[in-house]
């Protein structure tokens, strides 16, 4: 390999057909008079490096028609070989990551080696791994790179980081989110998980149905089922958002509720029967009355609110085992109305903000399927500068990159992208702060099913490919198929 | 070290024979190794400069020449219709010498397709040292004689390239001949002998060959300086409509240049192209026609030109990424060190100075 051009921090190299290097594949370039310095680069695109005379060689050999022309060469010298090495001769667009200087990496790109004595080789990803020094006590194994070794993050890069895992349907999304989740409670961690498919329900259960060793740190909570709350549990503010935000109650009613509120509160009638007994008999507008009964009954319908203050245990019961001994909370929303969605993860979240405010809980991991479906818009904004000063630290996962909002992908801080073919979707991904848009776009277009590229902390800005590693977890959220016994 | 041709021959016209002379190609790979091994870890320029096999001006006074006009008809009688072209170029220099290329190559159409046959790259480190050793080994061995014994003063270290390229084609020319039965053989150039590179004898001896196999060899030159009136003779009399031949009667040519071919205008097909087409003098002018004819029926024309001799020139030419591959084949086999000289027009004019080759 010999290093052609430079612009910018893109290195064109020239490489030749028996050095086999593909995209994604880390090089290491030595000065070949300075031993300190090396540079390292990043192949992010593979052309066919563009001879002279290339043309006319293909033209002559399709002369006859289209067909290729029979016949014979009598090549006693065996130049052959040489003009098809020539013609083979491929051109690498690489962007510099790094130079190493003594033994310890920069992110600078000024130093540039000898283009006629510099020694190019491939790096290694484990070499580049333990330079990069991206290996630490909670190692978490992502998969395997195409050089067969390991790619291995670690857990601590996740902690207090806004993360991304997008790719098209069926790339192997979800995939990654369930391997990340056990490998977090294993550490200790609690997560929380927005399950909008019932994919995570079985998170506890291998691929034959029986129990793992995270079966007893899973916690299935089912809004209306096994996860419920009482208005004693309640804040008043928290009722007033899901009110607000998630039932679009007018501001008028909502003062007239918070007065309902108090007035139970200090009598210590706090349940929904009350509530519905206050409503109708409390005076006030009638239009403030239907529209405060309206928002009633849809806090009665969705079967999340209980007067057993028993039943609305689980969810703090199950976070505080989780703080304990590391566990997964997953709120199934399957079955769950859009409205009621809403209301669910309005209470969640504002419940949890109160209990890591009060310290009762360290810090949870968020993991939000298709966020857009059930965030309101001024979480968005709350996700990425508030709440994770709070201990929330939020990994959105989506198939339509344009559904998080442009700061979202400015502050994110991980991204784990699986392939995308559309312009749009990349260009969308692209914008992200702590990656480049031609990696992006030129990477993640060829990657196959279940192949990440993970960018940011968890690879210290080296930007890798893996394939994400099987799991002995029981499958859900499979697409349910009309023709799958035919076949 | 070199490799019996493996060539299989087509039952029709029994070409090319399995017997083939390989004497040539033998010694021409012998002496290309043989020449390169002296070059072996010196530094070499590499030269973009490529060599035209230049037409030598023709030595032909057309005073009182004579013009008939002969139209022409497609003859559809299948015939086998082959060509040969070679072409060289220098692909760099080293200290002592020049660094050649040069490569052959046979096509024939059978039926509705076409075949080749192509001989080399050979590669020749040519100095002043070797190159009459170069030259004679490869006249002796084909032709049985030396240069020595027909010139004076032997060719230009400049000259070796298209002489080299002349001798390989001269040989295929006759390896044609004598295998190719009752078809039409095209040479590239024209039938004109007596020039340094194209002797009468050996000449002749190739025209003799292609008449005892009936063939009829039809020499098409792209190029020709020959004048009518002060006008190329290929861009007068258009006005006919093709495809006619205008035979030229009583050119001159001045000793010891020999015309062995009587020489014709010829337009083959709409357009405003024409050529001069020499056919052997020896045909009768009946046969002259109808092989022309024939080349209408059996082959295709573009531009007035026959497929089978434009394959051959494509096939035979130097594209920069084969001289690119003979470079590094040089520089890797025989651990030659590239070198990037100067260009001093370059150097001496900057923008103005247009490269060597422009001088």
């Amino acid at each position: 390999m010999k290093i052609y051009k430079k612009e910018g921090n893109i290195l064109q190299i020239l490489s030749f057909p028996n050095e086999t290097i593909e995209k994604g594949d880390y090089l290491l370039i030595e000065d070949g008079d300075d031993a300190t310095k090396a540079l390292i680069v990043q192949v992010i695109d593979v052309q066919f490096a563009n001879i002279p005379g290339i043309l006319e060689e293909l033209l002559r050999s399709l002369p006859d028609g289209g067909e290729v022309m029979e016949g014979e060469d009598f090549d006693p010298l065996e130049i052959a070989p040489h003009i098809m090495y020539i013609q083979d001769a491929r051109l690498l667009t690489c962007k510099i990551r790094a130079t190493i200087e003594n033994e310890s990496l920069s992110p600078s790109s000024s130093w540039l080696p000898s283009r006629s004595r510099s020694i190019i080789k491939k790096l290694p990803l484990p070499t580049l791994l333990k330079l990069a020094k991206t290996d630490g006590k909670l190692p978490i194994i992502l998969g395997g790179t195409k050089d067969a070794s390991l790619l291995t993050i670690d857990a601590s890069s996740l902690d207090g980081r806004l993360n991304i895992i997008t790719g098209k349907k069926e790339t192997g999304k979800s995939h990654l989110s369930k391997l990340l989740i056990p490998s977090l409670v294993r550490y200790g961690a609690t997560v929380v998980v927005f399950d909008l498919n019932g994919e995570y329900i079985s998170l506890g259960m291998t691929a034959d149905g029986r129990r793992n060793a995270y079966h007893h740190k899973v916690h299935v909570l089912t809004p209306s089922q096994n996860f419920k709350v009482a208005l004693k549990q309640l804040n008043l503010h928290v009722l007033l958002n899901i009110l607000i935000h998630a039932l679009h109650l007018p501001g008028t009613s909502a003062r007239e509720f918070r007065r309902i509120w108090r007035s139970l509160k200090e009598t210590g009638n706090l349940t929904m029967h009350e509530l519905g007994e206050a409503i109708r008999n409390w005076r006030c507008n009638q239009h403030v009355r239907d529209a405060l009964f309206s928002r009633y009954y849809a806090l009665v319908n969705s079967g999340v609110f209980t007067d057993n203050v028993a039943e609305g245990m689980l969810l703090e019961e199950s976070l505080f085992r989780a703080k304990k001994e590391g566990g997964a909370i997953i709120i199934n929303l399957r079955n769950t109305s859009s409205i009621d969605r809403q209301i669910v993860v309005e209470y969640l979240l504002g419940r949890l903000v109160e209990l890591l405010t009060s310290w009762k809980l360290k810090a949870i991991f968020l993991f939000a399927e298709e966020a857009h479906l059930y965030l309101r818009e001024t979480y968005w904004d709350d996700i990425v500068t508030r709440m994770r000063h709070f201990g929330i630290f939020t990994t959105f996962i989506t198939n339509q990159p344009d559904t998080i909002r442009q700061n979202i992908y400015r502050q994110a801080d991980n991204i784990f992208l699986f392939n995308f073919t559309n312009e749009h979707d990349l260009e969308v991904v692209s914008r992200a702060a702590r990656v480049d848009a031609e990696t992006v776009k030129s990477v993640a277009r060829d990657l196959p099913p279940h192949y990440c590229l993970a960018l940011g902390k968890v690879v210290r800005d080296f930007p890798m490919v893996a394939k994400v590693k099987a799991l002995d977890v029981k499958t859900m959220g499979e697409t349910r198929l009309f023709f799958k016994d035919m076949n | 070290m070199t490799e019996q041709q493996t060539i299989t021959a087509t039952p029709k016209y029994n070409f090319p024979q399995p017997a083939i002379e390989t004497s040539l190609p033998q010694r021409f790979i012998e002496l290309s190794i043989h020449s390169l091994k002296h070059v072996q870890n010196r530094p070499f320029q590499l030269n973009q400069q490529t060599f035209q096999q230049n037409n030598q001006k023709e030595q032909i006074q057309a005073g009182r020449v004579e013009l008939q006009h002969i139209p022409l008809k497609r003859r559809l009688e299948e015939t086998a219709v082959a060509a040969v072209d070679t072409s060289s170029i220098k692909i760099g220099e080293t200290s002592k010498g020049i660094l050649i290329a040069v490569r052959g190559a046979s096509i024939w159409k059978k039926k509705r397709n076409y075949r080749y046959l192509r001989l080399g790259p050979f590669i020749f480190h040519i100095t002043d040292e070797n190159r009459k050793e170069v030259y004679n080994t490869l006249q002796m061995t084909y032709f049985n004689s030396s240069y020595e014994q027909n010139r004076q003063s032997s060719p230009s270290l400049f000259q070796m390239p298209t002489r080299i390229a002349n001798l390989l084609e001269r040989w295929l020319q006759n390896t044609l001949s004598k295998t190719v039965s009752n078809g039409l053989i095209l040479f590239d150039g024209s039938l004109t002998s007596g020039i340094a590179d194209t002797p009468s004898q050996r000449m002749k001896e190739i025209l003799d060959n292609t008449r005892k196999r009936d063939n009829v060899v039809l020499a098409f030159s792209k190029m020709t300086t020959l004048r009518l009136n002060g006008y190329l003779i290929t861009d007068v009399l258009l006005g006919y409509k093709p495809p006619y031949l205008f035979e030229l009667s009583g050119l001159k040519p001045k000793p010891p240049i020999v015309l062995l071919g009587d020489v014709y205008v010829a337009r083959l097909t709409k357009g405003n192209y024409a050529f001069r087409l020499d056919i052997d003098k020896k045909v009768p002018v009946e046969r002259r026609v109808e092989s022309i004819e024939k080349l209408l029926g059996n082959d295709l024309l573009s531009q007035s030109y026959p497929e089978t001799l434009r394959l051959a020139h494509i096939f035979c030419t130097f594209t920069a990424n084969e001289v690119i591959a003979m470079q590094h084949f040089i520089a890797r086999k025989y651990n030659l060190k590239i070198i990037n000289r100067p260009d001093m027009h370059r150097l001496l004019f900057g923008p103005f100075g247009k490269g060597e080759s422009c001088s």
